[in-house]
């Protein structure tokens, strides 16, 4: 579980340092997803794969520096998005983004031109979250439209809901300002809820 | 006075705490007038927490033990 990454950080880090290869099998499969998702938000797939590999390379010397300052992720997805920054700089590569409307399209044509809504929102989600995952086909379908979005605003989402980032750390990994990064998680969100809204429904994803 | 179309503009802000007091103010005041935007942030409010419990950042296995084999070969040149 992506929440548990207090495992006792600490003695990870020391294990890390003696370079053992347990510590190592277990740190790259805890913190590789949320790395990927840093890569992804500057690179394509493959290229996001070699990124985290080499920085996984270079952990294992760099770790020696580690002080704890930082918690051990952040400090992993700074480094994730160095090298990306570094890479795209040497391409000059651009990442397209469009920060100007808060609105997804979707939702805001349901609404009249006074501003009032035309086809206001149909039900209201009653069961908890934990209840919501226990089904399979809504998870699934939310997989698949997560797939879907633009990977500026996926990264922005899973790294600021799934892996608790703070905003300032996710403002910093990802290099935009706080008010691109709260347009980003808000058109993020109203995905996720259309496909929710959408999935209870109709059943359909 | 906040129209329907706006708040749902900054509904994540108002989820996350990031409106100043006043705006703060003005949406608590329009959700207490409007079942509408009550069920809307209701629903945004349920699917953050879904996207929260989902484990979004689910990867390919195969690009795991792709990085542990990377890793463990570098430590074993050391």
């Amino acid at each position: 579980m992506i929440q548990q990454t207090d495992l006792d950080e600490s003695s990870l880090v020391e294990a890390l340092k003696r370079g053992e290869s347990s510590a190592y099998a277990r740190a790259v499969s805890h913190f590789s997803p949320g790395m990927l998702a840093v890569a992804r938000y500057y690179l394509d797939a493959s290229s996001a794969e070699e990124i985290v590999q080499d920085c996984w390379v270079s952990v294992i010397d760099a770790i020696q520096k580690f002080e704890g300052r930082s918690g051990l992720k952040t400090w992993l997805h700074r480094i994730v998005a160095n090298r990306c920054k570094n890479k795209l700089r040497s391409s000059q590569r651009e990442i397209p983004t469009d920060f100007s409307e808060r609105l997804d399209p979707e939702l805001a044509s349901r609404f009249n031109t006074s501003g009032r809504w035309a086809s206001p929102p149909k039900l209201r989600f009653d069961e908890s979250a934990d209840a919501l995952m226990e089904n399979e086909a809504l998870s699934d379908c939310l997989d698949k439209h997560l797939s879907h979005l633009p990977e500026t605003q996926r990264s922005a989402l899973i790294l600021y809901e799934a892996h608790q980032h703070k905003s300032e750390d996710v403002c910093n990994i990802l290099d935009v300002s706080a008010s691109n990064l709260r347009v980003m998680l808000h058109r993020a969100r109203q995905k996720i809820l259309l496909m929710v809204e959408t999935f209870q429904e109709t059943g359909e994803c | 006075m906040l129209m329907c179309r706006e708040l749902a503009g900054i509904a994540s802000d108002y989820i996350d705490g990031e409106l100043s007091a006043g705006r703060n103010l003005s949406v608590k005041m329009h959700l207490m007038m409007c079942r509408h935007c009550r069920s809307f942030i209701g629903n945004l409010r349920a699917s953050t927490e879904l996207m929260r419990a989902h484990s979004s950042a689910r990867v390919d296995p195969a690009v795991i033990d792709r990085i542990s084999d990377r890793v463990s070969e570098a430590l074993r040149d050391r």
